[in-house]
């Protein structure tokens, strides 16, 4: 019998020499990605987990009773109905970013167990598959509970098949990453800078807070994930290594194009969840704190391990570190009708430590939430409407997302021609990845382009239930109407 | 037809698009915006319609001003001095 490492390479190492086809018949640089490089260049490919495939259902098996364990312990419906409302809406962001992604997730892995350059590379992306199948089930399954108690968790299933402008985003982000990349690309955005860069926010960050607020079982499912994601992601290193050998030009352009945009992702589903949706009470660190420490410090030294510079935008993402969620975050909530969760105005405590926690321009979002506070002061408690904007918002034709880039002095949108359309942009990154491949995105429209043709409608009620697929009974709203114990509001007589 | 601008207000945290006519004048597209963007930013009186780094002047017309559609305009604050 042999022993565990000497019969891995036996299961893991299959590739042998073509004889009725050539190689780059076999592996295509459209699916395989580039550098193309022989199989000569990739049979030394490792990885530290080495998994077999009954190891990986044994551990697999073990982790899904784990967490059907938790769920019947503490994943009913009358535990979530005990958590603070704020954190709900976390939760519903959370649901619908995630489950169908994950599902994008298993094709792209699908597609590298097919054209990975070597065979344990397709076996760790195969078994990488049956992980994202997992991750897609598990939310469905946890939140479907949710959905006859509070319509908006229905999101988890139907935001991907929306036309909301977050959908839009997400899509056009996902499907680049996972259902259309080639394995290298895949690999160097998904499994290294995604997976290995950010999603300890999700994984280290947001499960702490989920344990703080009590939410146990969404603490349970990440963490679940997060063992899965931290085998799977080393195939990034594995990958990048061998494209930073032959082609270090690209291997930088993938890694920037992927930080940036995984950053502005991030910003919004995490940025939300830890500065607005976490009770005051149980907040150990800013987003931009957190951030500093998990992402920040270890992608860098990530890069510098491996002789890679720093993206050239440093200085940009720094600056939007301090600001950028902020202004989305406000933005949005002046159009809250848009999206299927609710949100909320910080209280004086709250802004409080906001400013505490990012002094270098809170004074500027601060100034917007006097004004919507003013307005809510003027209208009646539930008067959704008269604390909504009414003027078409606008979106960046890169990353679809909202121009909210810089700071309330200096926006930094940037308007393109390009093949005799006009682009726009919110940032210099942004612009700068549709330069580089502006064949991949110049016939893609975003939101406003949609209006103008005529493919989406034009009046806000018909935007959001024809084309957003919302309802009243969905659509975000403020989680108390505007009914806040620190707003106050003049007597009866006094409101217009 | 309606000319569809991109407008970017001081103090605001996004661009608004706005439909301007040939006939709007300057001073009107600043104020259209300055409504839209009410929620969020407090209306001023010292403001300037800004257009590829050149101050316009309000009695133009969007036409005579060289607006083009799906361009970006800004609505900031006059300078000291």
């Amino acid at each position: 019998m042999l022993k565990r490492d000497e019969w891995l390479p036996l299961a893991r190492k299959l590739d042998w020499d073509y004889s009725y086809v050539s190689e780059k018949d076999v592996f295509p640089e459209v699916a395989s990605g580039r550098p193309w490089l022989p199989h000569k260049e990739w049979k030394n490919w490792d990885e530290p987990y080495r998994t077999s495939y009954t190891e990986y259902v044994v551990n697999q098996h073990a982790k899904d009773a784990s967490v059907y364990a938790v769920r019947d312990a503490v994943g009913r419906l009358s535990d979530f109905q005990r958590l603070a409302s704020p954190w709900l809406n976390a939760l519903k962001l959370h649901a619908a970013a995630l489950p169908l992604a994950e599902f994008a997730a298993t094709v792209g892995n699908l597609r590298a167990g097919r054209f990975g350059r070597d065979s344990a590379w397709r076996t760790m992306a195969t078994f990488g598959a049956l992980d994202e199948l997992r991750h897609t089930q598990i939310p469905l399954m946890v939140m479907h509970e949710l959905v006859r108690w509070d319509p908006q968790f229905d999101w988890t299933h139907k935001f991907y098949h929306s036309d909301d402008w977050v959908a839009i985003a997400a899509r056009h982000f996902f499907d680049e990453l996972l259902t259309a990349a080639d394995a290298i690309e895949l690999a160097v955005g998904t499994n290294f800078v995604f997976e290995t860069g950010f999603t300890n926010l999700q994984f280290v960050g947001l499960s702490a807070l989920a344990d703080q607020v009590g939410d146990h079982m969404f603490e349970k499912m990440v963490t679940s994930i997060q063992t899965d994601e931290a085998r799977h992601a080393q195939i990034g290193q594995a990958v990048l290594e061998n494209v930073i050998k032959h082609d270090r030009k690209y291997a930088q352009y993938l890694l920037d194009k992927w930080f940036w945009r995984s950053w502005l992702l991030f910003a919004i589903v995490t940025g939300f969840s830890m500065d607005y949706f976490t009770p005051l009470e149980k907040r150990s660190c800013s987003f931009k704190e957190f951030m500093e420490e998990w992402i920040v410090d270890q992608y860098l030294r990530s890069l510098q391990e491996l002789g890679m510079e720093k993206p050239w935008y440093w200085d940009t993402f720094l600056e939007s570190l301090e600001l950028y969620h902020h202004m989305v975050y406000i933005s949005a909530y002046t159009y809250r009708s848009t999206v299927w969760f609710n949100f909320v105005v910080p209280s004086p405590e709250e802004r409080a430590w906001l400013r505490d926690r990012y002094p270098k321009h809170w004074d500027q979002i601060d100034a917007a939430w006097d004004r919507v506070i003013d307005r809510w002061r003027a209208s009646k408690p539930g008067d959704e409407a008269s604390v909504h904007g009414q003027a078409m918002v606008t979106f960046c034709d890169l990353c679809q997302l909202v121009l909210c880039g810089g700071t309330p002095s200096r926006n930094t949108a940037t308007t393109l021609d390009y093949g005799g359309r006009k682009y726009i942009f919110c940032s210099e990154p942004c612009l700068w990845i549709f330069g580089r491949e502006p064949e991949r995105y110049s016939g893609h429209k975003e939101l406003v382009k949609r209006v103008l043709s005529a493919e989406a409608p034009a009046a806000l009620p018909e935007l959001l239930t024809r084309y957003f697929r919302l309802t009243p009974e969905t659509w975000g709203k403020d989680a108390y109407g505007g009914d806040y114990p620190w707003l106050q509001r003049p007597a009866a007589g006094e409101i217009g | 037809m309606p000319i569809p601008l991109y407008g970017f207000l001081e103090g605001d945290t996004i661009l608004l698009l706005i439909l301007a006519d040939e006939q709007d004048t300057v001073r009107s597209l600043g104020e259209r915006l300055q409504e839209a963007a009410a929620i969020r930013v407090a209306r001023r009186e010292d403001l300037q319609v800004v257009y590829r780094n050149r101050v316009l002047d309000p009695e133009l017309t969007v036409r005579e001003a060289g607006l083009e559609p799906l361009e970006r305009f800004d609505v900031l604050g006059k300078k000291e001095g």
